[in-house]
């Protein structure tokens, strides 16, 4: 009998034990606390390299927490599951700016913070950036959603035309990049339509051309199903596709290469924004400042996702990658291209049924 | 006369007290799925039954959700491919899974049994995201496949095998073998030896006795195969977002789409119930063998 | 006739092997081509490297994450195997009222998807207005899996172990004293199975961490982010390096707890 209760006493302490630590480990889960030194950003999947948030981390002594998103819809869902006060700093489609700051969402910035001398003057452009002269977003990097193709298998000649890829020629060898936004912009402007006029009235025609793209396609995939796709060849098309698919790839696959058609093509760019509801606004813009500097633009116009043009013409960068990235062609690239979109959140709703739909077309 | 009053009494306070003691084990359970369970599905139920409005805020109560969901025929169209989907695949894998599990539990010798078991749910070990990757790797035109394609000469150019409907069906069947493998062994080796013995004692070919008694008698391990496929494969996200390359979409991706780029918890709850209603209904049709397998 | 059965035999093996090359194909090339170098993971095979193991484990958030993952596993299997266990003991051995619904209840989770159980945990936390956290995580993973390692503890307590519980009982050892020092001794292999059967799904699982996380993870979700931000061939490293940790943990349970057992 000593025997037994010495052992149910062990077994009980051990129970015990494991009920406390379980319960303790439990608790202790559920109230993390958001600390100072804690820096949230909302960001797309290119500032997430260590090597690019590492130097920051450690000199201001400072934990950076990431969420993904990959689309301004995608970074307001987010918030609307979010409390005031969660988030810090944000990476979004510059075009967006207006919408959010009628939304309250974002603080306003100082201009002379930031090296707006270094930007060149199309991509500093106060419409993007600012609302009634007060700035919000801080340009960072950008590119283009065109067409990217392999030049061994497509002749490139060809892909200068935008109408090329409802070619029959090419059915089952593209692939539609899965961000609404830039991808019927540019079958609005395929279909000689001015992006920055578009509106309701135009969609059943874009919503037509559309289907007749996906037909002719072989999938419609996210940043890096696309990217995988084409570099492995199992497309050799990829629409919405630039730069961010063909340059990280460069050297294990040369013959990836993109073009903008000579009717003209969709300019991605981004901005960085601070929360109007941060609690650590300080720490936020300083953030943004070391993003926009030379040293942090280099990693970030070659990050491991994918990479574009950097914002700030100081960016750190070898001759080589100036090369891939087309640096000395980007006057011209900038000319014939349209940023994106400014809708409303009623407009963009429209366009994300539309897209589902073409989606579900057969 | 006393003394039985006293018994009486103390067993009916045994009773009670068994009563009570019983409810109290069954407590901490019972309480942990009333609230995290039942009552986030209730939350659910009542919110698919307040659209959102434009402004972001919930509207009064009506079926609103629902006829939008049924009124659009791309969510109706995910309804159905999810449907389509998830019947072939559970079709596809018990056809596939039957004949292996039999293999293994009448041709290999006893103690290879679990050896050969362990290996076929080898992949299992490997995440399960990581799963559907994989086959990413094996389907493209530089994969394996097309290299044994032209190597046979069976096509003198790569063939794209990945993103459509066929490579997510692929990567689901994939998984639910090893599941009904599993399901369906357990069942066959409790099936007694005698039965099919005296089949063929009887003047039963060995075909002949396997439909009159083997395969009957492992209905039960097939259902269970079945609806856990069902249940797993119905909700899955993943699978056809790595492998399907979007050429339609199943109702868990257009549920995600609610979620992650629209934030309508109103809809997404509406459509998460539709989905479990399929469920629920699948339920309904297999119970009687589900019940038979004691799970 | 012996020809025929000949036959059938080899044909049986050959379905077998065909059915092995299809099973283990997948995880075949992901564990080649981790060790690819250059950053497409397809063939032609260069290599070998262990860089991306290196880059791997040099990955801060990926080694959080691994963190996050064991934690969540060990805790919400333990909290599932004591609750479901003490559920499983009243259930069968006390006679009361609405003890089959009860039963049903417990079990209704199994027959729902995953995707509901987190949906459900995400719309209860925005309407009582809380954040997302690994905490919900682990109630979320108690949720599906409590109800299996109820149902395996259940099928264990059987007559058998009854009568032995009265025999203790007789000898006066008290209700808990009999659940800790008698039964659970004796049905100790069925409630480490039932952990390991937990600790397995909660390790694998995706979609509940997905929508209940925010910034501290679970591997999947991980894997799932890096998936999505750049091809490369770490993903394969990452699935590897898992396979090979989860088959050393099965067969060291496998050989430390049952093996011993067997006579």
């Amino acid at each position: 009998m000593t025997m037994t209760s010495r052992k149910t006493y062990k077994l009980n302490a051990r129970l015990t034990l494991a009920l406390l630590a379980s319960g303790i480990s439990f608790w202790s889960l559920t109230t993390t606390a958001v600390a100072a030194d804690n820096l949230n950003v909302l960001t797309w999947c290119d500032h997430e390299d260590p090597a690019l948030l590492e130097p920051f981390e450690k000199a201001n002594n400072v934990k950076i927490n990431f969420k993904d998103i990959d689309s301004t819809a995608a970074a307001l869902a987010v918030l609307g599951q979010s409390k005031p006060g969660d988030w810090d700093v944000l990476v979004v489609d510059q075009t967006d700016t207006g919408r959010l700051v009628q939304m309250k969402i974002l603080a306003p910035l100082n201009a002379k913070d930031f090296p707006f001398a270094d930007i060149p003057a199309e991509i500093a452009d106060a419409k993007l950036s600012s609302v009634d002269g007060t700035l919000y977003t801080v340009p960072e990097k950008f590119g283009y959603n065109t067409v990217a193709f392999n030049k061994a298998a497509v002749d490139p000649k060809a892909m200068e035309d935008i109408n090329a890829i409802w070619d029959p020629k090419y059915k089952g060898r593209i692939a539609i990049y899965d961000y609404y936004v830039p991808v019927i912009e540019y079958v609005a402007i395929a279909l000689g339509k001015k992006p920055a006029d578009l509106n309701s009235a135009d969609l059943p025609a874009i919503k037509e051309k559309l289907i007749a793209l996906k037909a002719n396609a072989a999938m419609v995939g996210d940043v890096t199903t696309v990217q995988q796709a084409l570099a492995t060849g199992a497309v050799d098309i990829l629409v919405g596709g630039g730069e961010w698919v063909t340059a990280g790839m460069a050297k294990d696959n040369p013959d990836l290469d993109y073009v903008i058609p000579t009717q003209g093509g969709v300019r991605w760019q981004q901005g960085l924004g601070v929360f109007a509801a941060s609690n650590n606004k300080d720490l936020a813009t300083k953030f943004v400042q070391y993003i926009v500097s030379p040293e942090a633009q280099g990693k970030l116009a070659t990050s491991s996702c994918y990479w574009g043009m950097p914002a700030n013409s100081k960016a750190v960068l070898n001759d080589e990658q100036k090369k891939i990235l087309r640096w000395a062609d980007q006057p011209g690239y900038i000319k014939v291209s349209h940023p994106y979109l400014q809708m409303t959140s009623d407009f963009d709703k429209e366009l994300q049924a539309l897209w589902a739909q073409v989606l579900q077309s057969n | 006369m006393a003394q039985s009053v006293d018994v009486q009494s103390t067993e009916a306070r045994a009773a009670r007290r068994g009563r009570l003691a019983g409810f109290a084990f069954t407590l901490p359970a019972v309480a942990w799925i009333l609230l995290f369970f039942a009552a986030p599905i209730v939350i659910m139920a009542v919110y698919s039954l307040m659209p959102l409005a434009p402004d972001g805020s919930l509207s009064s109560f009506s079926l609103q959700n629902y006829q939008r969901f049924f009124g659009e025929a791309a969510y109706v169209q995910a309804i159905w491919n999810s449907v389509v989907t998830t019947a072939v695949v559970v079709v596809i894998s018990l056809i596939l899974a039957y004949p292996f599990a039999y293999i293994i539990a009448y041709k290999i010798p006893k103690r290879w049994q679990r050896l050969a078991l362990a290996f076929a749910i080898l992949p299992f070990w490997t995440s399960y995201v990581v799963r559907s990757y994989a086959w990413l790797l094996v389907l493209a035109p530089t994969g394996v496949i097309n290299w044994a394609l032209r190597a046979l000469h069976l096509s003198d150019k790569p063939i794209i095998l990945a993103y459509n409907a066929g490579a997510t069906t692929l990567g689901f069947v994939h998984f639910f073998i090893m599941l009904n493998a599993l399901t369906i062994y357990a069942n066959l080796v409790q099936i007694n030896p005698r039965y099919v013995l005296a089949a063929q004692d009887l003047g039963a070919s060995a075909f002949r006795s396997f439909l009159a008694v083997t395969l009957p008698l492992s209905v039960p391990g097939m259902a269970v195969g079945a609806f856990l496929t069902v249940v797993l494969c119905i909700g899955d996200f993943i699978t056809p977002q790595i492998l399907g390359g979007m050429k339609e979409l199943l109702l868990p991706q257009v549920i995600m789409m609610q979620l992650q780029r629209q934030l309508d918890l109103p809809m997404a709850s509406a459509m998460s119930l539709v989905l479990t209603l399929i469920v629920a209904i699948v339920y309904l049709a297999l119970q009687r063998q589900l019940r038979m397998s004691r799970l | 006739m012996r020809g025929k059965a000949w036959l059938g035999t080899l044909l049986s093996y050959f379905y077998l092997a065909a059915c092995y090359v299809f099973i283990l194909l997948p995880v075949a090339m992901l564990i080649l081509f981790s060790f690819q170098d250059g950053r497409l993971p397809v063939p032609p095979f260069n290599g070998p490297t262990l860089r991306w193991y290196e880059t791997a484990m040099a990955n801060d958030r990926m080694m959080a994450a691994l963190g996050h993952s064991l934690m969540v596993g060990v805790v919400s299997s333990a909290l599932s195997v004591v609750i479901g266990f003490l559920a499983a003991y009243g259930i069968s051995r006390y006679e009361f009222r609405g003890r089959r619904a009860i039963q049903g209840l417990i079990i209704l989770p199994l027959a729902v998807c995953y995707l509901l159980v987190g949906m459900g945990l995400l719309v209860a936390l925005s309407a009582v207005g809380l954040g997302p956290s690994l905490g919900i995580v682990i109630v979320g993973h108690v949720v599906i899996n409590m109800p299996l390692a109820f149902a395996i503890c259940l099928a264990q307590l059987g007559e058998h172990q009854r009568k032995i519980e009265w025999a203790a009982r007789d000898l006066g050892a008290s209700t808990w004293h009999v659940l800790t020092a008698v039964t659970m001794p004796m049905i100790a292999p069925a409630l480490i199975a039932a952990f390991c059967l937990c600790f397995t799904l909660s390790w694998d699982e995706f979609i509940i961490a997905f929508l209940t996380t925010r910034f501290d993870v679970t591997l999947p979700v991980v894997i799932w982010s890096l998936l999505r931000g750049g091809l490369n061939p770490q993903t394969n490293a990452v699935g590897s390096f898992i396979f090979i940790c989860s088959i050393l943990l099965f067969v060291t349970v496998e050989v430390l707890l049952f093996r011993k057992r067997r006579p």
